[in-house]
């Protein structure tokens, strides 16, 4: 079955580390994002799974099949662009067809794969046009059917949803999502975005500065980022830098200056190292009231509020360093103005304090 | 004053088509006129001019070599302007520039110095020039102008769609014939048949490479005209003017190519 295999695969671009010994394992069947910033080597490493890029160190397996020095054209790896690249002299269906053309199969076979393709993308009626007479979602389509007609053995798409209104982004995905189930193949979808990823995947791999920083689960990712560079590119977080005060098993307490001590857990700390404390927006919770017992309790006063519909983002402003905090709108929470004073509070767990 | 102006503008118009036009029109008038000299005054319309041209059988002879000529350099002038493109805007390298500088460089040697350096060249190797020396200086000279258009085709083309090829399982040459080509096809298509026009009416570069047999269109008649002026000339200059602007408006109106961007 296939399975993708990278084994410390690196890509220089001149001096330049792209992609920094990448290993990963990728189970038949599975759907895994490759997320992180711009620049951070994810689609450097998906045009090397697809052939377009060398591989100057490592090697890549397919199946069992070592496919590291494998021109493009015989990997069998369908890829979905990010600006679609449809032929534009060629119908819908010559698209979709391509693949199987070059291939030399049978006319009615090549038109029996395509009705099908375009049939699963619901697209079957617009066999006959051209791309620019499609929309962009349904060109997104086309690109996809195009991709699965090879019937590939391994599904590759490069932020293939970027260019699509937010909406449409929202209904594309799920529809990647159950395709991908439906033919059940191994997918891997390269994105910046952090919901489209937990969305999507079963896994998610976190790349920054062309290194694997985490693979895991999306809850195992956003609960329990593996370092610093996850726990600060996962959600909205504040970040407190400081020394350790104080360790206790999992649970540490960090100085930040100013006579403040903040309360976070960290797998192995040592006294005196210098540490980052992040906390997510959404896990500090503002009170009226001071609570009656807790880590991390600090009275504050709201700087700034910031209405943005499903949620309110307010700036805080505690004695020696401030933090920002999302609330959901909803009248069980409660919601301040700019200048009242409130109470911010947070559990010491969901503190990450990390080297 | 803005009166002045207008007439200034269409004074203007007026003198660019008499010059551009004018002297075809001319060619082609005196080619009907039956004075036996040339130019003459208007005597009557006659087509014995162009009965005239089947009797000499060094001009259709000439014609086909120019044809010949014209069709083989024409080709291998836009195929290896489709190869420099086609390298230069894939690899994306500063080489790219001092290449395109170099490919284009002949447009800057007089016609006649480029012959006479081809003759030489050959000579070099004891090589007599032939239809393939003739061939290869016209080649060369058209290969700026067929750059030029097909560059133009290839900074418009989108890259990715050759990754979008492969990926489906398409080797280059599948691809080039399936999706560059035909998506360069107006720029092709012009490219040859500027190169053939260029090389089928040229007369200084194929001035001292040629002998009785391989004596093109425009050097017959130009040994035509040394030894005697009659209307022939205008005729044969007709069809050439003739054809070429019929080839030109098929190629706008069925193809929406346009020789000159």
């Amino acid at each position: 079955m296939p399975e993708l295999r990278l084994a410390n695969v690196s890509k220089y671009y001149g001096e330049t580390l792209a992609v920094d010994n990448l290993s990963l394992t990728i189970a038949d069947g599975e759907f895994v994002c490759l997320l992180g910033p711009s620049g951070c080597g994810k689609t450097t490493a998906l045009r090397m799974i697809a052939g377009f890029e060398t591989v100057d160190k490592g090697s890549i397996h397919l199946d069992g099949e070592d496919i590291t020095r494998k021109p493009p054209q015989l990997r069998e790896i369908g890829l979905v662009f990010q600006h679609y690249a449809l032929f534009p002299h060629m119908t819908v269906a010559e698209n979709v067809g391509y693949g199987l053309r070059v291939r030399g199969k049978s006319r009615a076979f090549i038109n029996g794969e395509v009705a099908n393709a375009l049939a699963l993308v619901r697209l079957g009626e617009l066999g006959a046009r051209y791309p620019a007479q499609l929309s962009g979602g349904q060109q997104q389509r086309v690109a996809l059917a195009r991709a699965l007609a090879i019937r590939p053995r391994l599904l590759l798409l490069d932020e293939p949803l970027s260019n699509l209104d937010a909406k449409l982004r929202d209904d594309m995905r799920e529809e990647i999502r159950n395709i991908q189930r439906k033919v059940g193949i191994t997918a891997i979808f390269v994105t910046h975005d952090q919901s489209e990823a937990f969305g999507l995947s079963d896994r998610v791999a976190v790349m920054s500065f062309g290194k694997l920083q985490q693979i895991a689960a999306p809850a195992a990712v956003y609960e329990s980022p593996a370092s610093i560079q996850v726990g600060s590119f996962i959600g909205s977080i504040n970040d407190f830098k400081g020394e350790v005060a104080a360790v206790d098993g999992a649970s540490v307490r960090v100085d930040i200056g100013g006579g403040i001590v903040i309360s976070g857990s960290a797998a192995h700390a040592r006294q005196g190292a210098t540490v980052t404390a992040v906390v997510k927006q959404e896990r500090i919770t503002l009170s009226p009231e001071r609570p009656a017992a807790g880590d991390n309790v600090f009275p504050c006063r709201i700087g700034t509020r910031t209405y943005l519909g499903s949620t309110i983002c307010y700036r805080c402003e505690a004695e020696g360093f401030s933090f920002g905090v999302i609330v959901p709108n909803n009248p069980h929470f409660a919601q301040f103005e700019t200048g009242q004073p409130a109470v911010a509070h947070w559990s010491g767990s969901d503190c990450h304090v990390f080297m | 004053m803005r009166e002045i102006l207008a007439a200034g503008r269409w004074l203007y118009l007026i003198a660019i088509y008499a010059f551009v036009v004018g002297p075809m029109l001319f060619v082609c008038a005196a080619s009907l006129n039956s004075a036996a000299n040339f130019p003459a005054n208007f005597d009557g319309i006659t087509f014995k001019w162009y009965e005239a041209i089947l009797k000499y059988p060094e001009f259709t002879r000439a014609a086909w070599v120019s044809a010949l000529v014209a069709l083989v350099s024409s080709i291998i002038a836009v195929a290896a302007a489709f190869l420099a493109g086609y390298g230069m805007f894939r690899s994306d390298r500063k080489e790219s520039v001092v290449l395109s500088t170099v490919l284009a460089s002949p447009i800057l040697v007089p016609q006649i110095v480029l012959s006479l350096a081809t003759l030489q060249f050959l000579a070099l190797f004891g090589v007599s020039s032939g239809l393939a020396g003739l061939v290869a200086v016209h080649t060369v000279h058209s290969l700026p102008f067929a750059l030029r258009l097909v560059l133009s085709g290839f900074s418009r083309y989108n890259f990715s769609l050759e990754e979008a090829s492969a990926n489906l399982g398409a080797g280059r040459l599948t691809t080039w014939w399936q999706v560059t080509m035909p998506l360069l096809k107006a720029n092709l298509i012009a490219g040859f048949t500027f190169c053939f026009i260029l090389s089928f009416v040229n007369l200084p570069i194929s001035l001292f490479l040629t002998d009785a047999r391989t004596a093109t269109l425009p050097l017959v008649m130009f040994a035509h005209l040394e030894a005697r002026i009659d209307p022939m000339l205008p005729a044969v200059a007709s069809i050439i003017v003739i054809a070429a602007a019929v080839t030109t408006i098929l190629l706008e109106r069925y193809l929406r190519i346009r020789l000159v961007d």
